[in-house]
């Protein structure tokens, strides 16, 4: 994004000055990915229009609101995309006009025609779309629209805020990440199977002949491989249990030299780094087991015109395991920072760069291999950067297998799931359950519990029979407390601005997500209690 | 008229319903509306990624009497997520912008704005406000905000006042994590309290940064701290601004060059604005989520519809969402929250060695060797102080002069140190006639 | 809360807090206990501005023996959250301070923690003097020397602290 140019004189566009802030989060080609994006929302409500703020601001490519209602007073209190003046105006529109004076990059429609209409005549409508938002929908309509978007591949988020409580789903068939970004990444260091260029080095270097400037600036990966050579020769194998470890930190102090001036309390920090680092970086080199199943998955299929390039570099991946890689992945090609020189620290650095690119090399030649057969018009776009970047994230690939709505509302839910979190009285999955029962009063009765003040108490003991044959239906017993179906009356279906915003946040880095194929979405559910702050993820 | 048809009727539901999770304080009412639109006065700290976010939600959730404070001006990076400015607004001053675009949005919301510093105001103005929301970046700002509210606070019989307890619900982001707290100043943990719950700085070493560079930062670095000092290239005495693009040019060619000596690679115009500007990433949905966390606590500080959180909830939504709400404990010795300045009661005429032999000598105290300052008029005054002989010296003379003459006051605080006690003492001066 | 009358005036007065930061009441401590070695003195400008001072250190043996070294002291308002700004102020030639007065010392830098004071770091200078540490310098020639010339080293330390040069570079007397 750095304007070109033949001068080094690097100053930004505009634009990158504006997504500074984020595209040190995803990167340009995060940008790029989410500049491409189409997201639909169904209904402008507060949750909605909560939701496209958080997508318009960073910069997606473009937004559709579906929405058949004029604005409401209710909508003027809780929507911050409405005007007071706006009442009786299609919310589709105005919302849209607010949303889009954002971020003049959005572009954006509006649809003023009813969803159920959509889905009954214009099966295609959804086609264009990245993904899409749906707000404020009875089951029966949520139901059509998830087994129309699943059928159609096009992953659907669900957001509601009701009261207090804030409900967020995520329906995706498959969804595959690369750059998942974990959060605390075990170093790649390769102290048990170091590859040739690496133990050649490390042999070259003599530690007892330094001087003891050399001797406390050597990277503590030499250290340890050192150390561990001499280990391995006592014992026979490397370090394993925690007293095994302790003794090898032992081991790497007694190779600690004293300094000579006597005083005697300088110590040498790269010998204390290692000695700290013992417990990560002597980890075997392992494959994690989520990885290890996405390759198993890779393994069996047979590539074809419609294979994603994520699965076919997983083929690759796995082929690089089995043959070159002797049952590793390849080198991941980036080191921890390690007290040292700069000499002995960037020869340590290229020496796992060159590795990297190597390995990486090895895949893409496969990569191309496949692509090939499959015919010269199947092409991954700038596949030698995807190829470095699936090597690189190798170890912390993400394949997420949804579930379809459909499928959890009427066909199998996960019983056990639901049984054990329902034991727990702290179980934000109460609200699960509460939701689904509100649904079903309101397709009985037209309305959502104690949407009338007049009603609430009746609401009460209905809203208690929708509760407990849905228990029923699950094979639970009545356990949920009246404390939640009163509360659930209480709210009478409010959608509360704070609330709103809450998930409407939420839900957003969820498309970004999806878009940009960067970090790993929700799978499936997650309720928020705004009642205690708490927040909690189901697979049901 | 409609049943719940009307503008509020949302909020209404929450605050005219009774229900099981309600504060003990709850009675469902109409008058609560009243009492959030017409009494209650609210203060904003900051109105930038988290201040136009709660300016929004604690407008639409039923607050009028809003304030809220920022230095800052709009800048162009701020657009990514500070929804309420816009390209036309870059140079002006954040507060102002944000305010007027909340009032002209929600009618019947009033913003009141400060383009300011929170240190140009004194006690009145924080004590006129019923709770504080702070949407801040800077720890400085916190501690000091923290500072002001638990100075507020009044004791009867060493007491608390519940009535001078002014809550704070804070927020912080960074990048795709979050966190909220609410604080009950003097009643749960501070801003003080938790101050290890901030990263610390990332400092390199300098010899490192001097010799044995080994990564991008460290050029950068070695640029920003050493060679511009020597090199002046904008005439001397210029310093570092973040925000000239000359000068994040200047640094930059010149750590590309460090970092090609070394071979070094990653030195990018990006990073080298990041490292000198410590700029911290952010996007609109975290700001987004915490906002609104703290907005719904302080919606339920102000109605008691609901019992608050406790009291602090932490954010990331990188893999799926994950929260986490624990109570964070009150530090027993906490330098700022533990203090319950107790009266030290003196006469004008005293000399100050009188009331240092008191604090030696009194069975209460036994103190080893007090030393004592002031806060007079806004400044810190040493009164006194045992070490370094430097300074015992000047001070010395003190020693015979009376509390009159010294500027002392009824009311006013004294801090003693002493190593009798791990922190700084507070005394409220309690003039005998 | 809904009870209390906050009918405070809107306009904001110049603000005056009868409380001090805790970065003072902290620094308060830290220097009211402040227990300096016998080589070491201060000097406060200002006694009611405990945060800006000036240590001086005329150590009784080692290279530096006979020497006096004058370093200010910076205390921010995130004390102790973030450690003081040192640097010297008395040319040295020293490999852990550079020509400019960067301290090359690690409580001040990347190993400060909110536990350590203004103690803690009189005694890590002291220390810098008695054993300069040539394996992380700041000023590589003076290392480099120290670690292959002990004599020269001494020399060239006595030779800077009379007032004279090194190479092109002239080092200002600071003989106590």
């Amino acid at each position: 994004m750095e304007s070109s140019g033949g001068t080094p004189s690097c100053e930004l566009t505009d634009k990158a000055k504006k997504y500074d802030r984020q595209l040190r989060l995803w990167g340009d080609h995060g940008q790029v990915a989410l500049e491409s994006g189409h997201v639909c929302l169904i209904n402008a409500s507060a949750s909605g229009t909560e939701t496209l703020k958080s997508l318009v601001l960073p910069g997606l490519g473009s937004v559709t609101i579906i929405d058949d209602t004029k604005v409401t007073p209710q909508d003027v209190g809780n929507n911050f995309f409405v005007e007071s003046e706006s009442v009786g105006s299609a919310r589709g529109e105005v919302t849209l006009r607010l949303l889009l004076e954002l971020n003049p990059e959005v572009r954006g429609t509006f649809v003023e025609q009813p969803l159920t209409e959509i889905l009954d005549n214009q099966p295609d409508f959804f086609t264009p779309f990245s993904c899409v938002v749906a707000t404020c929908l009875p089951e029966c309509t949520l139901l059509t629209l998830s087994k129309v978007l699943w059928e159609a591949k096009i992953p659907l988020v669900v957001v509601r805020t009701y009261g207090m409580i804030g409900y967020l789903r995520v329906q995706m068939e498959e969804h595959t990440v690369v750059e998942s970004h974990p959060d605390n990444e075990m170093p790649d260091l390769r102290l048990d199977r170091p590859f040739p260029a690496l133990q050649k080095y490390i042999d070259s270097l003599d530690l007892d002949s330094m001087d003891h400037r050399e001797h406390s600036h050597v990277p503590y990966v030499v250290i340890l491989y050192k150390v561990l050579q001499r280990w391995i020769q006592e014992h026979g194998a490397a370090p394993a249990s925690y007293k095994e470890r302790k003794a090898f930190a032992e081991m790497v102090r007694e190779g600690m030299r004293e300094k000579e001036s006597g005083r005697g309390d300088t110590i040498e920090e790269n010998f204390e780094e290692g000695i700290k680092a013992v417990n990560t970086a002597l980890l075997p080199t392992t494959i994690p087991s989520v990885v290890q199943s996405i390759l198993n998955e890779a393994s069996s299929i047979t590539p074809s015109p419609t294979t994603k390039p994520f699965w076919i570099m997983a083929r690759a991946l796995h082929e690089f395991i089995t043959s070159e890689g002797r049952g590793a992945l390849p080198v991941r090609g980036t080191i921890p920072d390690m007290t040292a020189d700069s000499e002995k620290y960037i020869k340590v650095q290229n020496l796992y760069r060159e590795q990297a690119a190597q390995d990486a090399d090895w895949v893409l030649r496969r990569v191309q291999e496949h692509s090939q057969q499959l015919g010269p018009r199947k092409v991954i776009s700038s596949l030698e950067s995807s190829v470095k970047t699936f090597c690189k994230n190798a170890h912390a690939l993400r394949v997420i297998k949804g579930k379809s709505i459909a499928e959890e509302y009427k066909g199998s839910i996960n019983l056990s799931e639901i049984g054990s979190h329902l034991e727990n009285p702290d179980s934000e999955l109460v609200w699960y359950v509460m939701l689904r029962a509100v649904d079903q009063f309101q397709s009985e009765f037209r309305a959502y519990p104690g949407y009338f003040q007049d009603q609430v108490e009746t609401d009460i003991v209905r809203l208690k029979v929708c509760v407990n044959k849905l228990l029923a239906d699950w094979g639970c017993g009545p356990i949920i407390k009246d404390d939640f179906i009163h509360e659930m009356c209480r709210y009478g279906a409010a959608e509360v601005h704070s609330v709103a915003a809450y998930m409407g946040g939420c839900a957003a880095h969820e498309v970004i997500k999806v878009v940009t194929g960067q970090y790993v979405p929700v799978n499936h559910t997650h309720i928020y209690s705004a009642i205690t702050a708490t927040s909690a993820t189901f697979s049901l | 008229m409609l049943p719940w048809g009307e503008r509020w009727g949302e909020v209404r539901k929450l605050l005219e319903r009774p229900g099981p999770f309600t504060h003990p304080d709850f009675e469902p009412s109409p008058d609560t509306l009243k009492m959030l639109q017409e009494n209650m006065k609210v203060l904003v700290i900051g109105a930038g990624g988290l201040g136009c976010e709660l300016l929004k939600d604690l407008a639409l959730m039923g607050f009028t009497k809003l304030h809220v404070i920022d230095m800052d001006t709009i800048d162009l990076s701020n657009l990514n997520r500070q929804f309420l400015f816009r390209k036309k607004d870059i140079g002006e001053s954040k507060a102002k912008v944000a305010a007027e675009f909340v009032n002209h949005r929600v009618k019947g919301c009033h913003v009141t704005y400060y383009y300011n510093k929170i240190q140009d105001f004194g006690e009145d103005f924080y004590r006129s406000f019923h709770l504080v929301v702070c949407g801040l970046d800077s720890i400085v700002a916190r501690r000091w905000i923290n500072g002001m509210l638990l100075s507020l606070l009044c004791y009867e019989d060493g007491m608390l006042e519940q009535n001078s307890v002014i809550p704070l619900v804070d927020g912080g982001t960074e990048g795709f994590k979050g966190n909220a707290r609410v604080v009950l100043p003097g009643l749960t943990a501070c801003i003080e309290c938790t101050l290890d719950l901030f990263p610390p700085q990332v400092n390199f070493p300098l010899c490192t940064i001097a010799h044995t560079p080994r990564l991008p930062e460290h050029c950068i670095e070695y640029v920003r701290i050493l060679l511009w000092p020597k090199e002046n290239p904008f005439s001397s005495e210029t310093a570092i601004d973040g925000d000239d693009p000359q000068h994040i040019n200047w640094i930059f060619e010149k750590a590309q060059k460090r970092a090609a000596e070394y071979g070094i690679s990653g030195v990018t115009y990006r990073l080298t604005q990041g490292v000198v500007k410590r700029i911290i990433p952010a996007v609109a949905s975290t700001n987004a989520v915490i906002a609104a966390a703290c907005a719904t606590e302080a919606f339920k500080l102000a109605t008691s519809a609901c019992t608050p959180m406790n009291n602090y909830f932490v954010f990331n939504d990188t893999d799926g969402i994950y929260t986490y709400t624990y109570e964070q404990e009150k530090k027993e010795d906490c330098v700022a929250c533990s203090q319950v300045p107790q009266e030290l009661e003196m006469k004008l005429s005293d000399k100050l060695q009188d009331v240092i032999t008191t604090l030696a000598e009194s069975l209460q105290y036994q103190m080893k060797k007090p030393g004592l300052t002031a806060m007079i008029a806004g400044k810190t005054k040493s009164l006194y102080l045992h070490s370094p002989a430097s300074i015992e010296e000047k001070l010395r003379p003190n020693l015979k002069k009376t509390i009159e003459e010294l500027g002392l006051q009824d009311g006013m605080e004294l801090a003693v140190a002493d190593v009798t006690s791990p922190n700084t003492v507070l005394f409220r001066i309690k003039i005998k006639t | 809360m809904k009870n209390q009358k906050k009918d405070g005036t809107d306009a904001p007065k110049q603000g005056t807090q009868k409380r001090a930061s805790a970065a003072q009441l902290r620094i308060t401590k830290d220097i009211n206990e402040l227990t300096l070695p016998k080589t070491c003195d201060t000097e406060f400008p200002d006694p009611d501005d405990l945060l800006t001072f000036k240590l001086i250190i005329c150590p009784d043996e080692g290279f530096y023996r006979g020497g006096r070294f004058v370093f200010s002291f910076k205390v921010g308002p995130n004390y102790p959250h973030e450690p003081p700004k040192v640097k010297c102020e008395t040319m040295v030639y020293h490999p852990n301070i550079d020509l400019e007065g960067n301290v090359c010392l690690n409580i001040l830098r990347e190993d400060w923690k909110p536990v350590l004071t203004i103690n803690s770091i009189v005694y890590g200078l002291q220390y810098l003097f008695l054993e300069p540490n040539p394996e992380d310098p700041l000023n590589k020639e003076a290392a480099e020397v120290l670690q292959n010339n002990r004599r020269l080293f001494e020399q060239n330390v006595v030779k800077t602290m009379k007032g004279g040069y090194i190479g092109n570079v002239y080092f200002d007397r600071c003989l106590k």
